[in-house]
């Protein structure tokens, strides 16, 4: 017996969303590589630097921002399965809780960098610092776009626009929310665990 | 196991792998098992969101295969720089 399409995945070679995030998608994942890649040359020249530089960041901030994260592609995937069970207002609470997660997230950067002036961790500093600021900042200001889309996805799901049958713009919002969240699960090990 | 069952588990199951890594982190000596527990978790943790959060297990080849090869190649690349780098402290 076949599940319902509201409790099983969606059906073989579909592409989540549309063609058009995708390529979005693809192209801020090439970004962040070429970014990684700059920071795996700088630690095979400034091995000691970054065998250093986790210590002096806050553990605690990196580790918040991991459960942001995580937690709001948790809750956008639950708002995803929700309209497909045509269940809006469940949907709904689900697309607030993604905008807690992210709201919790720019908190805890802002204050991380405040703990960091205080600290004198600053850009200055060396190699280290100077990609851990151009990552974590490159990365919140995709959060943003992210809350920026959020912000439309949720005026389409108040207003009725997503059904169990079309809701290709809120899952296409849910794939790059993901990607975001996928792009974090490697600065954090990269930044804040490996000495 | 429904898929709403299965992000819930997968969910916890990253809340645990983060905690335990920043426990980690934090009380591990730097060195090779460090790093190799480190980049295993990285390409877990994005399997993990790539085949179930983002419903990619059994959609678009294209698609799955490209974002399951970027947790393949960077957590290869990192294991690459963290020997390349120990090499020369």
């Amino acid at each position: 017996m076949s599940l319902a399409p509201s409790i099983q995945l969606p059906a073989e070679d579909h592409i989540p969303g549309n063609k058009g995030m995708w390529a979005g998608i693809l192209c801020e994942m090439t970004e962040f590589a070429v970014l990684f890649a700059v920071y795996f040359t700088a630690r095979v020249f400034f091995p000691q630097e970054f065998r250093a530089g986790p210590g002096n960041l806050n553990l605690l901030a990196g580790t918040l921002n991991t459960l942001w994260m995580i937690s709001g592609s948790y809750f956008v995937v639950n708002a995803v399965i929700a309209i497909r069970q045509n269940r809006p207002a469940l949907s709904l609470r689900f697309l607030y809780l993604v905008f807690v997660s992210a709201a919790a997230y720019m908190m805890t950067k802002y204050l991380e960098f405040e703990w960091n002036v205080t600290h004198g961790v600053t850009g200055g500093n060396g190699a280290f610092f100077t990609v851990y600021y151009y990552l974590t900042l490159t990365h919140m200001v995709h959060v943003f776009w992210g809350m920026i889309g959020l912000g439309w996805v949720i005026f389409r799901t108040r207003g009725g626009a997503y059904t169990p049958t079309d809701h290709e713009g809120m899952e296409s919002f849910a794939s790059y929310w993901h990607a975001t969240d996928l792009v974090w699960l490697i600065i954090f090990p990269l930044l804040y665990l490996l000495h | 196991m429904s898929h709403k069952q299965t992000v819930t588990v997968l969910w916890l199951l990253l809340v645990v792998l983060t905690l335990g890594g920043s426990l980690l982190g934090e009380t591990v000596e730097p060195g090779y098992a460090l790093m190799l527990v480190v980049t295993l978790t990285m390409a877990i943790k994005g399997r993990m969101v790539i085949d179930h959060f983002m419903e990619l297990k059994n959609a678009n080849r294209l698609i799955r295969r490209l974002m399951q090869a970027y947790f393949y190649v960077l957590p290869l690349a990192t294991a690459v720089s963290y020997l390349l780098a120990t090499q020369q402290l």
